[in-house]
């Protein structure tokens, strides 16, 4: 099927009137849920996912998308409203963004972001369009040992990228995996780490674990902490960026948008290194490097784009390779499983429908994204502002509602406290657990392709070496081990990461 | 030894991995060419074993921050709430399951205060709970649970 074939079949399945409605429920109720301070895409996503049980798979995709998008804007917002970050690709939007909101003008730098959300969702989208059928086309000469490769890859890029050290990383990595593998072995069908319990028979659900260790571990640790929580939010005045924010910001979105489009095909965290690397570019090429921090228009537009672009382009490995490159992705891949899809190299040719509408309907959630959150922007700011006291006992209901939901167990409940207890000692000892959440996906593939690749080669090792992709890919994986120890790249990532948390 | 950050993630990796690797044994491991349902497991958490073994090493140098707990209790009542919610959920129906964890989990909070109102707020989330989740979304959930069967249990 070629392109324009794709994106007609795209777009009769997108402008379906139920469609489009649930794409619009999504962007709604993604950006409320997501403006939440301390509810990041992660605890959103899981949060709202009941609300796709029961849909067909097209339409409850759409869905989904919608929310990861309005959880993202969201997140933005609360960023600069009020110097909380959502998630950690938010915290370079906070640095000028807050201090532009601190100086009145909170309206223009959420414009702004906004703006240069939708120009770089557009670009995302459209290479999608380009991209996505290629790259299905390549993976399909991909063997067990070229996907085993690509997993290392995300896995380490996934440590090289969070903060804290890369041995604690490590570590949480290999814990995730050994949580993959709870359950019933696929090739002998042995039960492993099940103790004997058969709610555990079928594995850990991963959208359970995503839910206890981001939505109710961050629950507990905000508690910890109740009465030092900082509530002030900065006033919205006027939207409209004047005729200098525009001529100031449309290069800035112009090369966050390319970075962020190249970056977020990335295993691993492309979304964090996006918004990163576009805030130091703009600041490297600006003629005015000091304003930076105290409110450049630039320090907002570019990692906000950066930051979409790459948003758009992660579904790129994720529906092509079934791969996830973030732990977003991972869930997201969670719930297509959860609705019987499988992704893959064959989801364009098996289902067209739902590829094609996904992609235009992703082109729809950016644009109602922009009409939405504007006018919006007052209740969003409402939102923000209700105490923390009467918000997390709801987000104690959903989380424990949307977890029952899955499979109405019990059992999944008991699970979800036991890893949101799990998240908060997580949080206290300084471990990231988003490398965890994508091993746990990861991992059971790994195994699986492990093993296949080694039964094709009789057990020899070397043919991880002998496959240019397979080396190629391991290559990379290995210079990002490596510059992690170099002294000048070790600095720049201890800046870059030291706010994450 | 002082709890800080580094003694807390090693010990949590090693136990974890000394558990995980006693188990695996027990799986049949194969060979490179067959790998069996134990292969992976044992590779993993001996790993894992090891950086447990090589950040507690590491905290000796002492560089990561001591743990400090402000308060505790949160962490009782919050799971507590959620896991008698999980409990209760088929036996009283969601619309007093939520309500149960609605008042349950806001006494963790420093500000938590009885007030009619705010336990007024909590009842009418309650039933918009019931109508949105088990009336419109459809999931099967009693709205009315086993234990209450005076009331008509559907």
């Amino acid at each position: 099927m070629d392109i324009f074939s794709g994106l007609l079949l795209g777009l009769q399945t997108a402008s379906t009137l139920t469609n489009f409605t649930y794409c619009f429920a999504g962007v709604l109720l993604g950006t409320a849920v997501g403006v939440l301070p301390g509810l990041g895409p992660i605890a959103t996503i899981s949060m709202l996912l009941p609300f796709t049980f029961g849909l067909p798979a097209d339409t409850a995709l759409i869905m989904l998308a919608g929310i990861f998008y309005g959880s993202q804007y969201g997140g933005s917002t609360t960023a600069i409203l009020m110097n909380l970050p959502g998630e950690a690709s938010s915290v370079v939007t906070t640095l000028d963004g807050h201090a532009m909101a601190k100086q009145g003008k909170a309206g223009r730098a959420l414009a702004a972001a906004a703006i240069g959300s939708f120009f770089a969702g557009t670009v995302g989208t459209l290479f999608i369009v380009i991209a996505a059928p290629l790259l299905a086309g390549m993976a399909l000469s991909f063997g067990p040992t070229e996907y085993f490769s690509l997993i290392v890859l995300g896995l380490v890029t996934s440590m090289v990228l969070t903060s804290g050290s890369l041995l604690t990383g490590f570590g949480m990595v290999l814990l995730g995996m050994l949580l993959g593998m709870v359950g019933t072995d696929v090739n002998s069908g042995a039960a492993r780490y099940t103790f004997g319990s058969p709610d555990l028979m079928d594995g850990l659900n991963f959208v359970v674990i995503a839910t206890g260790i981001f939505g109710l571990g961050d629950v507990l640790a905000n508690l910890e902490n109740e009465s030092t929580r900082a509530a002030s939010i900065a006033k919205v005045s006027s939207l409209f960026p004047t005729r200098d924010d525009w001529r100031r910001m449309t290069g800035p979105i112009l090369r966050g948008t390319g970075i962020g489009v190249l970056l977020g095909v990335l295993p691993g965290a492309g979304l964090l290194l996006s918004s990163f690397s576009a805030y130091a570019l703009e600041k490297k090429i600006s003629n005015h490097p000091d304003e930076f921090g105290k409110g450049a228009i630039e320090g907002v537009a570019a990692p906000e784009a950066a930051n979409n672009a790459a948003a758009q382009t992660a579904f790129i490995p994720m529906l092509t390779l079934g791969l996830p490159g973030t732990a977003t992705m991972a869930l997201m891949i969670g719930a297509l499983v959860v609705q019987g899809v499988q992704p893959g190299p064959n989801i364009l040719v098996e289902q067209p429908a739902l590829f094609w509408g996904l992609v235009v309907s992703m082109w729809i959630g950016n644009l109602l994204l922009l009409i939405l959150n504007l006018p919006l922007v007052g209740l969003w700011a409402k939102l923000i502002s209700i105490p923390y006291r009467y918000l997390f006992p709801l987000i104690c209901v959903f989380t424990a509602i949307g977890v029952y939901s899955i499979r109405n167990s019990a059992f999944d409940v008991y699970l979800m406290t036991l890893f949101g207890v799990l998240g908060y000692v997580f949080r206290k000892a300084g471990a990231e657990p988003a490398p965890l959440i994508l091993a746990l996906i990861l991992g059971p593939m790994a195994e699986e392709y492990l093993r296949r690749a080694l039964l094709i080669s009789h057990g020899n090792a070397s043919v991880f070496f002998t496959s240019p992709v397979s080396i190629g890919t391991l290559l990379i994986a290995a210079v990002l081990l490596v510059s992690i120890l170099l002294p000048s790249f070790r600095r720049v990532r201890e800046e870059g990461l030291q706010e994450v948390d | 030894m002082k709890l800080t950050q580094d003694v807390v993630q090693g010990g949590l990796f090693l136990a974890i991995g000394v558990v995980a690797l006693l188990m695996a044994l027990d799986y049949p491991l194969g060979t490179p060419g067959r790998m069996g349902p134990g292969f992976f497991p044992i590779m993993i958490s001996a790993l894992l074993a090891l950086t447990g073994i090589g950040i507690l090493l590491r905290a000796r140098l002492g560089m990561s921050e001591l743990i400090r707990l402000a308060r505790s209790m949160p962490l009782f009542i919050v799971s507590g709430a959620i896991i008698a919610f999980g409990f209760l959920l088929d036996k009283l129906g969601l619309p007093l399951a939520v309500l149960l964890l609605c008042i349950g989990a806001a006494t963790a909070s420093v500000r938590f205060e009885w007030s009619w109102k705010a336990v007024a707020g909590a009842a009418v989330f309650s039933i918009v709970c019931g109508i949105l989740f088990v009336t419109l979304l459809g999931l099967p959930i009693p709205l009315v649970g086993s234990w209450l069967p005076a009331l008509g249990a559907p």
